[in-house]
């Protein structure tokens, strides 16, 4: 059932967004961020969708599988959606007992809401459009200056670039103990929270073993193969910055433009 | 002197202070372009021995020289671990990256080669294992036999001129074996040194020569032929001799006139059907 688990939500088409450079992305990325939290009314988020509308288009990127994005903090936003529209001071529309919704809270809930569906979006885009692989390249080529700092990047990209490797394989290993224990009669299902996490013990306990023990022999492939840390290390897929990538700038910096004239003005 | 790739002089080796020998005074020299296959039952020191030639592990005493470098020597290490590259025994802990292409790179790129040659080492290795058409597949979507392929071809990419394997093929189905063998076979015979540690006869039998080692000592030194022979000694060492060489002792038993030293089916039935 783990077969064919892909790790991220990548989803692999060829687009203009997907050719662009990881590192011009994640950048990218980070200032839609932060440009997000200029915003102090509605009309300005009108700027932000129509930028995430020209992205998500072009990357071909079905606009359900960017919405998927959003399930895992649906429950963050309806949360923040409740506490804004219940806590904010203000002229009151309705009352029921001792819930008081305003005006104000209303029109706050109904803010934040929008800025946390617009953010996760856009930051979902970035994992949409480009492969674990290309974005840890990006991660690690974008930290690499910091290393004068002490900054350890290479070992944090190798790191995760392990860790994609192996999660698949991990996968298929939990599930074969788990098909092993279950056949010795151990119970996953039943019980309450404390006891289905006691049972999870002779699951984890054989997977931990195995991941140490995978880890040793690693290491010791690794090194056979001449590893010797990222000093003098050469890299085979070379990033460039091509043209797509100026003119995705550009249009960037036109949105970046139009937010921060917006919010002068 | 130059015509030994690997030269092992009067080697011991321990793990621990207190334990016994895991390789206990072995000498053994192998030409360049020799296939070699050494045979023994689990602990008898054959694992151990690959890791000392490669660096992995120093001798205790006595030295291993690779291409005339000496193995405890520090600066010479990662030449020695680019002349002697070296296949493990499970494939899925030895594939680094989650593209089977870049896994391949990751060996030149650990010895800071331009990213042009690279690319080029990496499709010619994909080449010679026949997996050029999986080079965007991920890993662990791939066979057993596949993967082991994939980690020959990341030796290769170093430019080794020797390939030692520990036991490749024991976790692999008789087809990923016969596979990874076919592949071993094609890359000797392009001139690549190959010395494979193994538990299976059958494989044994396609190498130009046999090292029987137990208890951490060369007991058994010759051509297959020469080796498998001598039935009891092996199987006094725990190992099992090939299932016709067996049939050809026991017909010779039964007063059948065979040479003894049979060691193909195909021989066999030459012979018998003469």
């Amino acid at each position: 059932m783990f077969k064919n688990l892909t790790i991220g939500q990548h989803y692999p088409v060829e687009s203009p967004v997907h050719d662009l450079d990881p590192r011009l992305k994640i950048m990218m990325t980070i200032i839609f961020i932060v440009s997000i939290f200029f915003i102090k009314n509605f009309t300005g988020f009108l700027i932000v969708i129509g930028f995430l509308t020209l992205s998500i288009s072009l990357s071909k990127v079905p606009v359900k599988f960017v919405i998927r994005g959003l399930r895992p903090i649906l429950l963050i936003i309806i949360i923040t959606f409740l506490i804004n529209l219940l806590m904010t001071p203000g002229r009151t529309i309705f009352k029921i007992g001792f819930i008081n919704v305003t005006e104000e809270g209303l029109k706050q809930a109904g803010f934040m809401a929008v800025r946390l569906t617009l953010l996760i979006m856009g930051t979902s885009l970035l994992t949409l459009t480009t492969s674990p692989i290309i974005l840890t390249d990006g991660i690690e080529s974008l930290l690499s200056p910091f290393k004068r700092f002490g900054l350890p990047a290479h070992e944090l990209a190798m790191m995760m670039t392990i860790a994609l490797r192996f999660i698949p394989t991990l996968m298929e290993e939990t599930e074969k103990i788990m098909k092993a224990q279950k056949s010795r009669g151990a119970d996953f299902e039943s019980g309450n929270i404390v006891s289905r996490a006691k049972n999870l013990v002779p699951l984890l306990v054989p997977l931990f073993i195995s991941a140490f023990r995978r880890a040793d022999e690693l290491a010791m492939a690794m090194e056979a193969r001449c590893y010797r840390g990222g000093d003098q290390r050469t890299r085979m897929r070379q990033m460039e910055i091509k043209n797509i990538d100026y003119i995705a700038a550009f249009v960037f910096l036109v949105y970046l433009t139009a937010i921060i004239l917006f919010r002068i003005w | 002197m130059s015509e030994y790739i690997i030269k092992i002089e009067n080697v011991k080796f321990k793990y621990d202070k207190d334990s016994d020998y895991a390789v206990n005074g072995v000498s053994l020299n192998i030409k360049e372009g020799e296939f070699t296959a050494i045979i023994g039952h689990n602990g008898s020191g054959k694992s151990t021995l690959a890791k000392l030639i490669n660096s992995l592990l120093l001798p205790t005493e006595g030295k291993v020289y690779v291409k005339g470098m000496d193995t405890s020597d520090d600066s010479k290490l990662w030449d020695i671990r680019q002349t002697a590259g070296m296949v493990f025994q499970n494939p899925d802990n030895q594939l680094v990256a989650t593209i089977v292409e870049e896994d391949i790179a990751f060996g030149p790129e650990n010895q800071g080669i331009e990213p042009s040659e690279i690319r080029r080492r990496v499709d010619t290795a994909l080449n010679a294992v026949g997996m050029y058409e999986y080079r965007k597949r991920p890993p662990h979507l791939l066979s057993g036999g596949q993967k082991q392929r994939i980690a020959i071809a990341g030796i290769l990419a170093l430019n080794s001129d020797c390939i030692i394997l520990d036991e490749p093929t024991a976790m692999l189905d008789p087809s990923g074996r016969k596979e990874v063998m076919e592949t071993l076979k094609k890359l000797n015979s392009q001139g690549k040194t190959i010395l494979l540690i193994t538990h299976y006869m059958d494989e044994a039998v396609l190498a130009d020569r046999v090292v029987v080692m137990d208890k951490g000592t060369i007991k058994l030194d010759g051509t297959p032929k020469e080796v498998f022979k001598n039935i009891d000694k092996i199987k006094g060492f725990g190992l099992d001799v090939p299932q016709v060489t067996e049939l050809t002792q026991e017909l010779i038993k039964e007063g059948l006139d065979l040479p003894s030293d049979i060691i193909d089916v195909k021989e066999l039935v030459d012979i018998l059907c003469q």
